[in-house]
């Protein structure tokens, strides 16, 4: 398979900015840099490779490089952990993919105002490791806690399992360093201050440069906050015999004001039915136990102990049922890794698949909950009648304010996919599901995505009717910021926004 | 650039066309396919290598993706075989893999990372392509017997392998015999010399064979087997000759080969007992049969030996050992936390990858900077990581002593 090469006088520009061992064109360092976790069109993968890695070391670096692309035409995609769920990541257009894992540094711990700076490539539990000893966490915790990178958070505007207490990324990233589409350096937060929390100065360009997609930019630091490390956790798991019974116990826990909640997850039937496919889960579970609630404390330990008394007697007031110390306390710390597993893939006649695991992350007001559970539920089933390459692996919802749990709630259905299956006309089935899906969530007063970002085919088809007139603003943004459309192209509809050129060219000829 | 290599390429040796690359792909597909397809990539941190280098290529994610990627046709062992020299075999993402921790058991399944290293690299080796050290050593094994672990121009060799054993009055053969694997035979006589003091002291009588090779596994990390398969082969024989069945092993590298690689090779193996040596000495002291009665004044911390702390699961033994010695200081950094930590010697990435190795033992002693409490030094259970651990030690402060040295010592000996 043919990789179309960059100029040669282009690799040398490259090597001439970030040095010859940071610069690779072999084949292995490129089909090694297209991928993200699935699902994949694995039958297409050299579609999506890029023609140049660079590894910077700076921002001045990154700076050069866009520039360079900028002169040369030639897209730039940037690349941090590569384990986000819409293709961020993904150079879709080819081009120089510039890959900030070498960034990985703690700058500063700043312990007077209570902030750590640190370089986009770093990772958070590696982070907390090293913020262990001075007694504090950067409470970002996403499924990917042990692999996901700041600066990829800060791209995809990352969700926190225990936001509820301690925020989201968008919460915790207090200001960072960007690299403009055209090469400049700029520095955005609240206000100018690398270390204000709240400022009303001037417009709020800080949330504009996170969840972008890497369309508007590369992070190349960022300023953090610093939490006091929790002395107390509290974690517990509930049973219950159906779906509603789980849903209204949910709504119970995070209404409940007790600040130290830190989370609430939902494990709908079908995920409860999912988990029992392996021995160590829920199978020592009675059989009616159909539906499952797990909570998370947080703090200081006389207010989670307090907090955990009165959680507790929330749960005996609406019927729940706690299925005990080890399930709570084992589950909840194996929460990173009880993600998905390939061999949980099932067929139709319930023969076991290697099949990789996808995930559609709504944002569901808490209201709607059971009614989009349901349609989500029934565009899955469809799937697996057409393709027995399908599987429906289950509903989690999980608590998604910050600082307060209640309201909205990420809202994921997980599907099992026997990717090797893959082939253009599953492939389309597959787009026009995820557009159901979206569809859904917006007809539910949603959101498309509450964390993964919505920019894949199917969903993005979307966009532009969940954000209405937000949409256009969006792409005259993105043509203000990137007039080449230099950074991560093919992202977000957003070559939409250089269409209008294309239109007016044409009138002129005419 | 970066990617213009070490490798060379010769003509092939051996293998029909592509039928061992077909073999590989077969095997290692599906396993392949099920890290490929899940893309957890919780490997990633904790690899030592990965941690230096922060390249994709080099990451358990990739050594698994590259099998697809040949399986389709868009790569080949030619675009790969150098990314597969960035693995110490140390098993950290073995461990991390939640493929493996949460569905392994039930589905009798384990991502083997490790072995499909292996694997490419002896595919590569049988295309032809070469690592220009790692071939050398190779040969000079197989022409020595033993490793080159002296330098390239120092002939090591059957006849010198138990120059350690001097004065020691060690019998041949018998049906317990000492392997001194390569590094320490030559390199850190004290170590072998400890184990064989220790266990005299403790009633335990054993012999050295009589003419002992590599125990081959290098060359199997490094994708020689048949060189392997010589110096292992030539090893049972040796034991068979003597009447041999018990066989005690000081280092994990050889601890960990003949146990996983020689019953391949021979039907009977489960005659012959392998035995750690840290197993039996950590027994010794707790029955009283060595009594450690010299106090030895420093504060330790205690390095976990990738193969056996996150291959084999042996963490407890050290401990125990180094708790008994009197007037020892031990600051434990627990063996979870270890596996991210590593000594950069494993699988002969000193020898492809000198620079890399250093950096990822400056890491390790850097760690144990950072301990603070007047940590003065690091113990091992593995002589091969002590070559760069003490070379990154001196510039950091740190002694670095194998256990065996430490607890010889306390039992009163001078090795």
């Amino acid at each position: 398979m043919a990789i179309a090469t960059l100029d040669a006088a282009v690799v040398d520009e490259l090597i001439a900015i970030c040095g010859e061992e940071h610069v690779f064109t072999g084949r292995s360092a490129l089909f090694n840099r297209a991928r993200v976790p699935a699902p994949f069109p694995a039958h297409r993968w050299a579609e999506h490779i890029p023609q140049a890695v660079v590894l910077p070391t700076s921002a001045e670096q990154i700076s050069e490089v866009v520039k360079l692309a900028n002169r040369r035409g030639i897209p730039v995609v940037p690349r941090a952990g590569a384990t986000g769920l819409t293709d961020g990541a993904v150079p879709l257009r080819h081009g120089i993919l510039v890959d900030v894992k070498l960034m990985n540094r703690i700058l500063e711990i700043d312990h007077e105002d209570r902030t750590v700076t640190v370089q986009p490539g770093i990772n958070m539990l590696k982070l907390n490791e090293e913020l262990r000893p001075h007694g504090y966490i950067y409470p970002d915790d996403p499924a990917s806690y042990p692999c996901s990178l700041v600066g990829g958070r800060i791209g995809t505007n990352g969700w926190s399992l225990i936001g509820g207490r301690y925020g989201h990324t968008r919460d915790l990233v207090i200001s960072f360093e960007i690299v403009l589409p055209t090469g400049e350096i700029i520095q955005v937060g609240d206000g100018g201050g690398r270390k204000t929390r709240k400022s009303s100065s001037g417009y709020q360009l800080k949330h504009l440069f996170m969840g972008h997609q890497g369309t508007l930019g590369i992070v190349t630091e960022a300023t953090l906050e610093l939490v006091p490390r929790p002395e107390a956790e509290f974690s517990a798991f509930f049973a219950y015999p159906s779906y509603l019974d789980g849903w209204k116990a949910t709504g119970d826990f995070a209404r409940s004001g007790l600040a130290t909640l830190a989370g609430v997850v939902l494990f709908d039937e079908q995920k409860v039915r999912y988990l029992r496919r392996d021995d160590e889960a829920y199978i020592p579970q009675p059989d009616w136990v159909q539906t499952v609630v797990a909570v998370a404390m947080y703090g200081q330990g006389d207010e989670v102990r307090a907090g955990a008394r009165q959680l507790m007697r929330i749960s005996r007031a609406n019927g729940s049922h706690y299925l005990g110390d080890e399930i709570s306390q084992g589950d909840w710390a194996a929460r990173h890794d009880r993600y998905a597993t390939p061999q949980h893939g099932r067929t139709r006649n319930g023969q076991v698949a290697l099949m990789s695991w996808h995930c559609e992350d709504a944002a569901i007001p808490y209201s709607k909950l059971p009614e989009v559970r349901e349609r989500w539920h029934r565009i899955v089933d469809g799937l697996r009648e057409r393709f027995d390459a399908f599987d429906d692996w289950g509903m989690f919802a999980y608590t998604n304010g910050a600082y307060k749990p209640w309201g909205d709630y990420l809202t994921e259905i997980d599907i099992g996919i026997w990717e090797s299956k893959w082939d253009d006309e599953m492939w389309a089935t597959w787009v026009d599901a995820k557009r159901e899906i979206a569809r859904v969530a917006i007809e539910a007063g949603g959101s498309i995505s509450a964390c993964h970002g919505s920019c894949r085919e199917g969903e993005v088809d979307l966009v532009p009717m969940e954000l209405g007139g937000g949409f256009e603003v969006m792409k005259k943004i993105k043509r203000v910021l990137d007039p080449d459309n230099i950074m991560n192209p093919g992202k977000y509809l957003l070559d939409q926004a250089y269409e209008i050129d294309a239109d007016m060219t044409s009138r002129e000829e005419e | 650039m970066a990617e213009s290599t070490g490798s060379e390429t010769t003509s092939a040796t051996g293998g029909e066309d592509g039928a061992l690359e077909a073999k590989v792909l077969e095997e290692w597909l599906d396993a392949a396919y099920n890290c490929f397809s899940s893309g957890h990539k919780f490997c990633r941190e904790v690899c030592p290598v990965m941690q230096v280098t922060r390249d994709e290529r080099h990451t358990p994610t990739a050594f698994h993706a590259n099998v697809v990627a040949m399986d389709k046709g868009l790569l080949s062992i030619e675009d790969v075989a150098e990314d597969y020299v960035h693995c110490t075999m140390c098993g950290a993402c073995e461990l991390r893999c939640p493929n493996t921790l949460f569905a392994g058991d039930f589905y009798r399944f384990r991502q083997r990372t490790i072995s499909v290293v292996k694997a490419m690299r002896a595919l590569a080796v049988e295309k032809g392509i070469h690592q220009k050290n790692w071939k050398r050593w190779a040969e000079l094994t197989n022409r020595w017997g033993n490793e080159p672990v002296l330098g390239w121009a120092t002939e090591t060799g059957a006849s010198k392998v138990r120059a350690w054993a001097v004065g020691l009055d060690i019998p041949t053969g018998g049906e317990t015999v000492l392997f001194a694997d390569c590094e320490a035979a030559f390199n850190r006589p004290s170590v072998p010399r400890a184990v064989a003091l220790l266990l005299q002291a403790g009633g335990i009588e054993f012999g050295l064979m009589s003419q002992q090779w590599c125990c081959g596994g290098p060359m199997w990390e490094t994708g020689y087997v048949d060189i392997a398969h010589t110096m292992a082969e030539h090893n049972l024989l040796d034991w068979r000759k003597t009447g041999t069945k018990r066989i005690i092993c000081p280092d994990p590298h050889d601890y960990i080969t003949i146990i996983e690689h020689y019953p391949e090779l021979d039907e009977g193996f489960d005659e012959f007992e392998i035995v750690l040596a840290l197993d039996l000495i950590a027994e010794l002291i707790r029955d009283g049969k060595i009594e450690l009665t010299t106090p030895i004044e420093r504060t330790v911390t205690y390095h976990d030996p990738c193969r056996l702390n996150k291959r084999m699961g042996v963490w407890q033994a050290p401990r125990e050992i180094l708790r008994a010695i009197p007037g020892l200081t031990f600051v434990d950094v627990d063996h979870v936390t270890q596996w991210s930590y590593c000594s950069g010697a494993g699988s002969n990435l000193f020898v492809e990858k000198p620079e890399l190795t250093a950096e990822i033992s400056r890491r390790r002693l850097s760690k144990v900077a950072e301990l603070g409490g007047g940590v003065d030094t690091l113990v091992s259970a593995c002589p091969w990581s002590e070559r760069p651990l003490t070379e990154a030690g001196k510039a950091a402060g740190i002694e670095v002593f194998d256990i065996f040295e430490l607890v010889a010592e306390a039992a009163g000996f001078e090795v």
